[in-house]
């Protein structure tokens, strides 16, 4: 048995390591990679992929879509599923942003592990994502805090306990973030400042 | 009914960053949305696919769509098959028809007298293939779109086949410039503010807007599912009536949203600047950068000529063209499928309280320049 060939077009080269790595775990081929629908429909007719696997940030999701209705000679992509009984597995892909294009012939039932190995893998780098974002939000808030710390020490003569007692009060008073309470005062300083 | 209970408050809505999705961001600025009680996110989307699929999906409540789509994944032309409605047309016209300037050159060439672009076209074509030359390219921006009806309607007025003449490709529209700069392209319709990009960065000419295909033709609606306007037909109502008068406001007042306009295309590409924004809206459209005589009043309706009614007539001229050129599948009954996916019966509720036409189709509808 020939193993599926997939196709993925990502702009984003790291998660398509990642999904091209999984991919190749459970026994199938990924035949090429793109980082954008440039040359995509030539790369099609090339690589003949059963699967299209595509980012759903790509403008050049319009450019594929057009083979549905292109000519005979260049294969032809079907959006997943057509099946409307599917439309949960769709939801979950495009939740994870993640879309896919079937050419004719594959078998319905092949779809749905690579589907579901994509949105996983859509949904783990999202997920991370989110936590480097979180991770770089707390150690820049971290830093401003102690710089505007550093600064009511050294201009009202505080410690460093009160000083942070003195913002957090403000903050709550405010019921704003500490980091934005640290901002603005980082802010009236530099515009008092000589 | 005006007053009735809202079922849905927060809704979420998608466009595509395009000149015409201006009567959603004005909804959303001038408070109309919340007069109707309604709770809008904007939400700026990348393909018309995604547009598609995340309103079957249900991800948006409804969005800024080309007007073919609703018909087309009504019929589950490619993708997903689910029921689109439309019970509001957000304005008429806007699309444009740019070359670049050594085709537009060639066309002088070729016929200095006239103004018939298609038939010179037609015999430019015929010279290429003669000298074995590739064959030209346009671009358009989806399948299912005015933009490529209209263009294959100028083509073939002209006896030209879109399918074996030309090469017909779809482009992002942000990305019709580039292409054009770079010669891959020879030609695109698209609709504002892209065509004035080109035009005024002096890369292509203009040869005529959508107007001069079709005048007042239909182009983006607000598209929700069948099934979404059955469970909220009061906040469908609602959300009809925010964006009227958006579109009531903006046809008097569309120079004032033009910095709104800026500040949410140009998030999307750094080409957008007010001074392209301009001919398709307020001012006179400009055809070339050196030919300042050849002006044209500002091409996008936003509501006056009734801009705003789902016009049967336009959706049976979308459905004749989509079978003309075989998209549609034998067995379908082209006048069910019309009244399935435009309503103006939903506009009628909505908005009975200002002036409706007689009839659900356009009289005039046959006053096309090219047939």
């Amino acid at each position: 048995m020939t193993p599926v060939r997939v196709m993925l077009v990502d702009d984003t080269p790291t998660r398509s390591a990642i999904l091209e790595q999984a991919l190749r775990d459970q026994g199938l081929t990924v035949v090429c990679r793109l980082e954008s629908a440039q040359g995509l429909i030539k790369n099609v007719e090339v690589h003949q992929p059963d699967i299209i696997i595509m980012d759903l940030e790509s403008p050049d999701r319009d450019t594929l879509e057009n083979m549905t209705v292109l000519n005979q000679h260049n294969p032809k992509p079907v959006i997943m599923f057509s099946d409307e009984d599917n439309s949960q597995i769709v939801s979950q892909a495009v939740q994870a942003g993640v879309s896919a294009y079937i050419i004719d012939g594959l078998n319905p039932h092949k779809v749905k592990p690579i589907m579901d190995v994509a949105i996983a893998r859509f949904r783990e780098y999202q997920a991370l994502k989110k936590e480097l974002k979180q991770t770089r939000d707390q150690l820049a808030d971290r830093k401003i805090i102690d710089k505007a710390k550093g600064l009511l020490m050294k201009t009202r003569g505080l410690d460093e306990e009160q000083a942070y007692h003195a913002m957090r009060k403000m903050a709550m008073d405010k019921s704003k973030p500490i980091a934005e309470i640290a901002q603005n005062i980082l802010s009236v300083m530099e515009l008092l400042s000589p | 009914m005006i007053g009735a209970k809202i079922e849905k408050k927060a809704l979420k809505l998608g466009y595509m960053p395009l000149s015409d999705c201006l009567p959603l961001l004005v909804a959303q600025q001038q408070g109309f949305f919340a007069k109707q009680g309604l709770n809008v996110e904007l939400q700026q989307e990348v393909s018309w696919a995604n547009i598609r699929d995340k309103v079957i999906v249900g991800h948006f409540d409804g969005a800024h769509m080309l007007a073919p789509m609703v018909l087309a994944s009504s019929v589950g032309l490619g993708g997903l098959k689910k029921p689109l409605i439309t019970a509001f047309s957000l304005g008429l016209n806007g699309n444009a028809l740019t070359v670049s300037n050594s085709l537009h050159q060639q066309l002088y060439d070729t016929n200095k007298d006239t103004f018939e672009y298609a038939h010179t076209l037609k015999q430019l074509i015929q010279q290429r293939k003669d000298h074995g030359l590739p064959a030209l390219v346009f671009a358009t921006v989806y399948p299912y779109s005015c933009h490529n009806l209209q263009l294959r309607y100028w083509l073939g007025s002209a006896g030209i086949d879109p399918d074996n003449d030309i090469e017909l490709v779809i482009l992002p529209p942000s990305q019709m410039v580039d292409h054009l700069k770079l010669q891959h392209i020879d030609g695109f319709l698209a609709g504002a503010p892209w065509n004035s990009v080109a035009i005024l960065q002096g890369i292509g000419h203009c040869l005529l807007t959508g107007a001069d295909i079709w005048q007042n033709s239909p182009e983006k609606v607000l598209a929700v599912t069948q099934e979404w306007a059955e469970e909220n037909p009061n906040t469908h109502h609602a959300l009809i009536r925010a964006l009227y008068e958006a579109c009531h406001w903006l046809e008097n007042n569309a120079a004032k949203a033009l910095p709104l306009l800026e500040q949410y295309l140009s998030l999307s590409s750094p080409l957008i600047d007010q001074e392209c924004l301009v001919p398709a809206i307020t001012g006179e459209y400009v055809f070339s950068n050196s030919e300042q005589e050849r002006k044209v009043p500002g091409t996008l309706i936003f509501n006056r000529l009734m801009a705003n009614f789902p016009w049967l007539s336009h959706a049976q001229w979308i459905a004749d063209q989509m079978k003309r050129w075989g998209w549609l599948p034998k067995n379908i009954d082209c006048d069910e499928l019309i009244i399935q996916c435009y309503r103006p019966d939903i506009y009628r509720a909505a908005l009975n309280h200002i002036r409706l036409p007689t009839s659900d189709y356009q009289e005039n509808i046959n006053n096309h320049n090219n047939s």
